[in-house]
Formats: C-alpha cells, structure tokens, sequence
C-alpha cells in the first residue's frame, strides 16, 4: 500500500540511521514500516541533532510527543518525519519510573515546547532544560498526573471517601476478574 | 523626560505608557471555542500573548483506557466535532492495522466519499468563521447555506448531522442510501459553481485583501519545526500531504492536486482551503465513478482482542496530521491511546506569530488558522 511511493526504504533509512548514530542507539528496529530507535535519556539530545541535521534523513518535523506508562517503567516517543522521505522515525527513550527525568528538546524542535508540557501534564516526566514546563490541559493546582496508571483522583474527591481516580470499569464477559487474582 | 529624550519610570505610568495585560476568552466570539489568550498590550500593539488551553479538558485518552475498543468509537467523532469522520477514521484505522484486517473495498470508498464531503464542509466552517472575525457577516450565510446540503447527505448516510459515528472496525457502518448517488452528483455539478460565488464574493474584495495580504507569516522552515501540518502548511509552501505521501485507503487510485501557497500568509490560508475544496469534489466524483460492489463491513466478534503491540496510524484531517498512537498489551481495552491533533500545534505557534500585529489583525491570524479547541483539549 505505502511502498510505490517511498523515495528511501525503511530498511536503507534504518542502515543510514545505524551508521549516523554509531554507540548512541542502543536498538534499531523496523516496527510497522516506521524505524524506531531506542536511544538512552542522556543521549537523546545529541541523536535528535544528528537525526534533524543529517542531509540525507532530515528529520525536522516533529510531529508529536507520546509518553507512555508500562507499569514497569515509562517512555518518551518522538514522533519525526522528513520532507524527503516518507519513513517516520521514531525515538523512544526508556525512563526510570520512580524519577522520569529525560532532557528536554525544545531547542531543538520548537513544536516541542508544547508536547513536553502535555507530557509533563499527564505523566510527571521532567524535561530538563524545558524553558516553561507548566500545566497544559489540566487544572494547576492538580497534585497527581491523571495518566499514571496510578494515578490518584483530585483531593476533593479523595475527602468524599473515594479510592480511585476513576471509576472501576464493568467486567466484561470473558475478562479475568481481578478479586480473583489478588 | 530624561535629558536624552527617553521616558523613564514615573513619567511611563503618568503618561500610562505601561503594559497593559488583557485576557481575550474564553469566551470570545472569535476563539472558535474556549481559548483564553492572555495578551501583553502596549498600546493597541501587541508585546506577547499566552494562549491557555484546557477549558475543554474531557480527558479522552484516560477514558479510553477504561473501554472496549468499540465503545470508544461512540466518542471519538465528539473529539473534534467539525471533521468527526476523520477522528474515526484515524482511530479504526489503527485498530484494523494492529489486527491485521483487511477492509472490504466498497467500504474504503464510501470511507473516502464522506471523508471527502466531511472535508467540505469542514471548510465551510472555516471560512465562514475566519469572515465573521474579519467582520464580513455575508460569506457565513453563503457558506452555511451550502453547508446545509452536505449535511443533509450526512444525515441521509449516517443518520447524524455532526457527530457520525459510522466508521465499524473492518468497514462502515452500512451501505450508502439508494437516493445518495443521484443528490451527490447533482451537489458535485453545482458546487464549483458556488465556489466561485465565494470568490467572486471574498477574494477580490478589497478590504478582505488589506486585512489579509502579508498578514501573520509563516514560513516553511518554521512551519516544520512547529509542527504545523495542513492546509496551514501547504499554504506556507511545505509540499506534504498524507493522502498523497503515505496513500493510505484508496486514495493513491484518484487523481487530484495538493494546492500550494506562496508566501504562508492568512491569505493563501484561506485560498489553499478553497482549492481544496475544489479538489475534494474531484476526488468524490472520482470515487462515485469507481464505487464498487461488495460487502461494506466485516463480521466481527463483538469484543476485539487485538495482539499486543503498538502503533501510529494518521490521516488528513482537514485540520492537518490526525494522528491515533494505539498500545495494545492483549487486553480488551487499550493500555494506551494518544491522539495528535494539528490544531494544538498551530496554538503552540500563535506567541510566534502575533507579535508586533494590532489586536484585529490577531483576530484575522487566528482565523486564519482554523482553530478548533474540541482536538486541542481532548
């Protein structure tokens, strides 16, 4: 469906990007025809510069920042694309989830500026170096990040007695019953 | 005044020379929503602005968290309420790509057909709006007249003016209505014709000219490094287009143009939306012509499973990039659903272009730049 109108393969941009980031990526793959590159927190700002000034990949449109929470750890994912190819790359950054801390690339992508604040929003993560890391979409005064899988509800709710954030789901027919488990 | 001629301190605020804050929203009849902008004045010149977002927080992403994948289909169009189809187009997409399923061909094209109509009138809306903030109150009945008939085709489609929920993981909803083919085509006939009417109406008119030409300038570099997407960044001059680069649907199957601006202002905003209206009814009597058919959904059990994994599955929205990035851990609901919508990063570049412009002329830009805060606040 996609491949008659790709001027670079994702495995040829997987092999440039391979050289091009030498010990920086601690893991390539071709994951739904989108390249994702694993890179550690530290590394992150200095393998988006070479990805956004490499002639050949130029990846200078950032097109969104996801964060992630596995319950194990968290991630950041960037989401890039080029003008000149239609390979999207993906940098994912795997985080400490008691202290997500992770360098910020605003200065590097302006757009970034805002996706960083959502991230920080839902999620806790702390981009060092963000020139304005505020609350975006939620209320300023919110004390939990509503995205965590842990997260807690707001404090007033929490004083009417209530645990959860949000509402158990209904168990559906076919779904393990969690009582059961524990 | 001071011997060099300059206002210091005390003399500033006697002569009232100080910054003046102003908060424009959220409700303000021309934030398309609830933006609030928090605007530095001196004078009726603007020094900065700080857009602030959330007043339409409904936290969609949690909430998918806590349902089916198709209970989360009834949602979905309600995120941004002027292009629904493409909200659900982008969200089942990747739930049929993380199944791997295959949709039945007459099902893509009825896809592209009501995308393609939701797209018109998407840019009627607009228009329209952009018009009303520039003060000209005629082009919104004209617009919205017209818009009344594709709603009416909506409606006879999907039973629903706005909110369409008709999009089925492995298809749509059902097939199109006996009488759709005969109503569209004679709406294809006559609407280019009252695409002219518009233009005759608002592009050579001489006021909607002054208060557009080189107004609120985005140029291409910038609108990548924003992440501008869009008509907002074809008329800056950044040849990109989903429904061209990455073909998703059948849409490599159609022969249409990408309309291009030259110079990225609030000009060739509004010209690049009315090509593609034009080239939106090309692509409808293309795919009229070529409809197959066929079965238009699969059957599917009623609860999906989709395999662990994850992915990223866009589409053009007329707002721009749509974007659904869908975790699947194996279980009846997502682990995780993000959505990317065009329009936060066309806000994100407001504190950029605004300065330096008069408060009307913030108006216009932001009009120009078809904001819509139902996407923006999720």
């Amino acid at each position: 469906m996609t491949a008659e109108v790709l001027k670079l393969t994702a495995p040829e941009v997987l092999e440039h990007a391979r050289e091009l980031l030498g010990k920086l990526a601690l893991d390539l793959i071709i994951s739904d025809w989108h390249v994702v590159i694993e890179v550690g927190p530290e590394d992150l700002p200095e393998a988006a510069l070479r990805l956004r000034d490499d002639k050949k990949l130029s990846c200078k449109y950032l097109s969104t920042i996801i964060g992630v929470d596995y319950e194990e750890w968290m991630e950041t994912l960037y989401m890039l694309r080029s003008q000149d190819h239609s390979v999207p790359v993906r940098l994912r950054v795997k985080l400490n989830r008691e202290q997500p801390e992770v360098p910020s690339v605003a200065y590097i992508w302006s757009g970034a500026n805002w996706h960083e604040r959502e991230a920080y929003d839902f999620f806790g993560i702390q981009f060092q170096g963000h020139p304005d890391l505020r609350h975006i979409l939620t209320r300023e005064d919110l004390d939990s990040f509503p995205l965590r899988k842990d997260a807690r509800p707001h404090r007033k709710r929490r004083r009417s007695g209530q645990v959860t954030g949000i509402e158990e789901p209904v168990r559906l027919p076919g779904e393990p019953d969690k009582r059961e488990r524990s | 005044m001071s011997a060099a001629g300059e206002i210091t301190g005390q003399d500033r605020s006697i002569l009232h020379l100080e910054e003046m804050v102003l908060n424009m929203g959220p409700q303000h009849p021309s934030t398309h929503g609830v933006l609030r902008l928090v605007l530095h004045l001196d004078g009726e010149m603007l020094i900065s602005v700080d857009p602030v977002l959330g007043y339409l927080h409904r936290g969609f992403e949690k909430l998918a968290e806590n349902r089916t994948y198709l209970q989360y289909l009834a949602m979905i169009s309600r995120l941004d309420y002027l292009s629904g189809i493409f909200m659900e187009w982008s969200y089942v997409r990747s739930v049929e790509a993380l199944m791997d399923i295959e949709v039945p061909k007459r099902a893509e094209y009825i896809r592209v057909i009501i995308g393609e109509l939701n797209r018109i009138i998407s840019h009627h809306v607009a228009i329209g709006d952009f018009m009303l903030n520039l003060g000209a109150v005629t082009p919104f009945f004209w617009v919205f007249r017209d818009r009344e008939d594709v709603m009416d085709m909506l409606e006879m489609v999907t039973g629903q003016r706005m909110m369409y929920n008709f999009m089925r993981v492995g298809g749509v909803r059902w097939d199109l209505p006996d009488a759709f083919e005969t109503d569209c085509r004679k709406f294809l006939k006559e609407f280019p014709g009252r695409i002219d009417e518009y233009e005759q109406l608002i592009t050579e008119n001489e006021i909607f000219l002054s208060r557009t030409l080189g107004m609120g300038i985005i140029k291409p570099y910038e609108a990548l490094d924003y992440g501008i997407s869009g008509p907002n960044a074809r008329a800056a001059g950044v040849d990109w287009d989903l429904r061209r680069e990455v073909g998703y649907s059948v849409y490599p199957e159609f022969d249409f143009d990408v309309p291009l601006g030259l110079h990225g202002d609030c000009f060739d905003r509004y010209k690049c939306r009315i090509e593609e209206m034009r080239q939106s009814v090309r692509i409808v009597e293309q795919a009229l012509d070529s409809l197959c058919g066929g079965p238009v959904n699969l059957k599917l059990p009623p609860m999906l499973r989709p395999p662990a994994g994850d992915l990223y599955r866009a589409v053009e929205s007329p707002r721009g990039e749509f974007g659904v990035y869908l975790v699947s851990r194996g279980g009846l609901r997502p682990w995780r659903l993000k959505l990317r919508d065009p329009t936060f990063s066309a806000i994100s570049m407001i504190p950029k272009l605004t300065p330096g412009y008069k408060i009307a002329d913030v108006v216009a830009i932001c009009g120009s730049l078809d904001l819509l805060m139902g996407g923006v606040d999720r």
